[in-house]
C-alpha cells in the first residue's frame, strides 16, 4: 500500500518531457491514446506501445510506470480471467487489459513527468472553470501528503502489533481496517482544512484571476510534438495498411 | 538488557545523505534518557530502530540482547513501546475502550486478563468515565492521554516517546510529566524525544544532543543547558531558567538550575542589599 502510493508521488527530473509546456504533453497523451481505442488487435496495440515507452524513458520515468503496472497486476489478472470465462480465447481475453496497460503508459506520459503545480495552469489554459481545474489540481496534490499518512499510520499501528501479512486473504484485507480508517478520518479533515485555507486566501470560482507563471509554448515543444503526432499518423496508416496486423488477430470491443 | 546502537549509519532509500552517522549509544535498562536536536537532527529516525521499523543501513542495534535486523516488528513493539508524534493520528476503533484493547489482542494476551487491563489503564490515565465514547469526540489532551494509554497498556519494558509535549497546553503538559515520573519510578527505561528543552529541562537526566544525524554530546542534562554555544550550534536555545542563570553570573554554580535555586539567589542579593543599607 505504502509503495503503490510512493509510485504517484511527483518527484522532478531534469529531463526533456519535464521541460516540456504541459498542454504539449496532454495533446501528446490523448494522441496516442486516441489510435489505442480504435484499434483493437493484440498486435496493433503492441505496436502502438513501442513509442509511447520510448517517450516515457525520454522522461525517465518507465521504472516507475512499470511499477505502477505491477501494482495493478492483480485487477488485470481478474479481468483476463473473467473475459477468458465468458469468452474462451486467451488473446481475446488479454487484449482489453493490454489496452488499458498502454492507455496508463500514454497517460503517464503527462501525469508523470508534470508538476501538479503546472496541472491548474494547464487545464485553465483550457478554459476549464475553476472550480473543477482546481479540484483536479488539489487531488493531485492531495497524493504526497496522502503517501506521508499512509506511512505514518502504518508505522503507528505496526508499533502497537499489528501483522499486516498475518492470516488467510480475508484476514489479511481486514488487518487494514486500523490503516484505512484513520486514513479517511484525517483525509477528510484535511480536505475541510484545504477548503478553509482557499476561502481565507480569497479563492473564488469567479474571480478573475492573474498568474504568477505563465506557460509559454517553445519551437523545441512544437517539434516534439509534430514529432510525436507523425509517429502516431505513421504507426496508424501501417496498422490500417498491413493485412497482418490488421486482419491476422481478432479485434476484441470492449 | 541495555540497548546499544553499534555504529550505526542508516540512509533512506529516496536520500544520497546519511540520516544517521555513526551512532554509538548504549542506554541502559531503568535508564531515563532524553534526545535532543532541531528538526532533521535524525532523532526520530534513531527511535524508529528501536522496533524494527528502520534497520540499520550498517552497524547494529540491539534491543535487549536481540539484534532489530532479523527481528519482526511486533516481536521488538512488545517490548519497545513507541509513541510517535500527534499519536492520536492511528484511532480507529469505536469506543475508548477498544482502543485500549486493540494492541493488547495483537500481542496475544488472554481474553479474560484483557478487560482488567483495559480498566486499570483507563483509570491510571484518567479516561475511564470516556471508556463508552468514540476516541475522535475527546479533546486534544483527553487524545494525547489516550494514545499513550493505548500504548502503555501491555507494561513495556522501553518507553519512547517522540516529541510528546506536541500541541499540549500548560495542564496537560503537567499531566504528561506526572504520567513519565510515574514510568521512571516504576523502573522503566525511558527515552525522550524532543526540540522542547524547556521539558526536558523538567527532569535532571542523561541527554543526548544530535546534529545532522551525528551525536555531538552525550552527558547530564544541566551540563548540556550550561552551554549556550552548544546548544545554538545545534539549533537549540538555553531553557529560560538557565538564560536567566547566566545572565546573574550562575555559570559556576553547581547543581541543577531550577526556579527554587534562582529564587534563593536573587532572595540572597535582595537580603544583602538591604543589610548594606541598614
Amino acid at each position: 500500500m505504502r509503495g503503490a502510493a510512493e509510485v504517484l508521488r511527483y518527484r522532478y527530473l531534469d529531463t526533456i518531457l519535464s521541460r516540456l509546456d504541459p498542454r504539449i504533453k496532454i495533446v501528446i497523451s490523448i494522441a496516442y491514446s486516441i489510435p489505442t481505442i480504435i484499434f483493437g488487435g493484440f498486435i496493433q496495440l503492441l505496436v502502438i506501445y513501442i513509442p509511447i515507452l520510448l517517450n516515457l524513458a525520454l522522461g525517465k520515468v518507465l521504472s516507475k510506470y512499470f511499477k505502477t503496472i505491477l501494482y495493478l497486476t492483480p485487477f488485470m489478472i481478474l479481468i483476463t480471467i473473467l473475459n477468458y470465462l465468458t469468452m474462451g480465447n486467451i488473446v481475446s481475453a488479454l487484449t482489453p487489459v493490454i489496452r488499458i496497460v498502454i492507455l496508463i503508459a500514454a497517460l503517464d506520459i503527462f501525469f508523470l513527468t508534470t508538476d501538479p503545480d503546472n496541472f491548474i495552469l494547464t487545464l485553465e489554459s483550457f478554459k476549464l472553470p475553476l472550480s473543477i481545474s482546481l479540484s483536479f489540481a488539489l487531488a493531485l496534490r492531495f497524493i504526497p501528503s496522502m503517501v506521508q499518512q499512509i506511512n505514518e499510520i502504518v508505522e503507528a499501528q505496526l508499533s502497537r502489533g499489528l501483522q499486516l501479512d498475518k492470516g488467510n486473504i480475508f484476514t489479511r484485507i481486514r488487518n487494514y481496517i486500523p490503516i484505512i480508517v484513520p486514513l479517511v478520518i484525517l483525509s477528510i479533515k484535511r480536505s475541510i482544512e484545504v477548503a478553509e485555507s482557499l476561502e481565507i486566501r480569497g479563492v473564488h470560482p469567479k474571480a478573475r484571476r492573474t498568474h504568477y507563471i505563465e506557460l509559454k509554448i517553445k519551437r523545441s515543444d512544437l517539434i516534439y510534438l509534430i514529432g510525436n503526432l507523425l509517429i502516431v499518423i505513421v504507426i496508424s496508416m501501417i496498422i490500417m495498411n498491413t493485412p497482418f496486423l490488421n486482419k491476422y488477430l481478432p479485434e476484441i470491443n470492449f | 538488557m541495555p540497548i546499544i546502537f553499534d555504529k550505526v549509519y542508516y540512509r533512506y532509500p529516496s536520500s544520497t545523505k546519511y540520516a544517521l552517522n555513526n551512532i554509538d549509544l548504549e542506554i541502559r535498562e531503568g535508564e531515563v534518557i532524553a534526545i535532543l536536536g532541531d528538526n532533521g537532527a535524525g532523532k526520530t529516525t534513531l527511535i524508529k530502530h528501536l522496533n524494527g521499523l528502520l534497520k540499520p543501513t550498517k552497524g547494529e542495534v540491539i534491543v535487549d540482547g536481540v539484534g532489530t535486523r532479523d527481528a519482526k516488528v511486533s516481536d521488538l513493539a512488545k517490548k519497545v513501546a513507541l509513541v510517535f508524534q500527534y499519536p492520536e493520528k492511528m484511532f480507529f476503533s469505536e469506543s475508548v475502550y477498544d482502543e485500549v484493547g486493540f494492541a493488547l489482542k495483537n500481542f496475544g494476551f488472554n481474553k479474560d486478563v484483557i478487560p482488567h487491563i483495559i480498566e486499570k489503564t483507563l483509570k491510571t490515565f484518567w479516561l475511564w468515565g470516556y471508556r463508552d465514547r468514540s476516541p475522535y469526540t475527546l479533546s486534544g489532551g483527553e487524545q494525547r492521554r489516550l494514545a499513550l494509554a493505548s500504548i502503555l497498556a501491555w507494561d513495556p519494558k522501553y518507553i519512547a516517546l517522540d516529541e510528546p509535549t506536541a500541541g499540549q497546553d500548560a495542564i496537560q503538559r503537567e499531566i504528561l510529566i506526572q504520567i513519565i515520573n510515574r514510568k521512571i519510578n516504576e523502573g522503566k527505561t525511558v527515552i525522550l524525544v524532543s526540540h522542547d528543552v524547556e521539558f526536558v529541562a523538567e527532569f535532571s537526566i542523561r541527554t543526548v544532543l544530535m546534529k545532522k544525524g551525528r551525536i555531538i554530546f552525550d552527558g547530564e542534562s544541566d551540563e548540556l543547558f550550561r552551554r549556550h554555544d552548544l546548544l545554538g550550534d545545534a539549533g537549540l536555545t538555553q531553557p529560560a531558567l538557565y538564560q536567566i542563570g547566566r545572565e546573574l553570573g550562575l555559570d559556576n554554580f553547581k547543581g541543577r538550575i531550577d526556579i527554587e535555586s534562582i529564587v534563593n539567589y536573587i532572595r540572597g542579593l535582595v537580603e544583602c542589599g538591604e543589610q548594606r543599607r541598614s
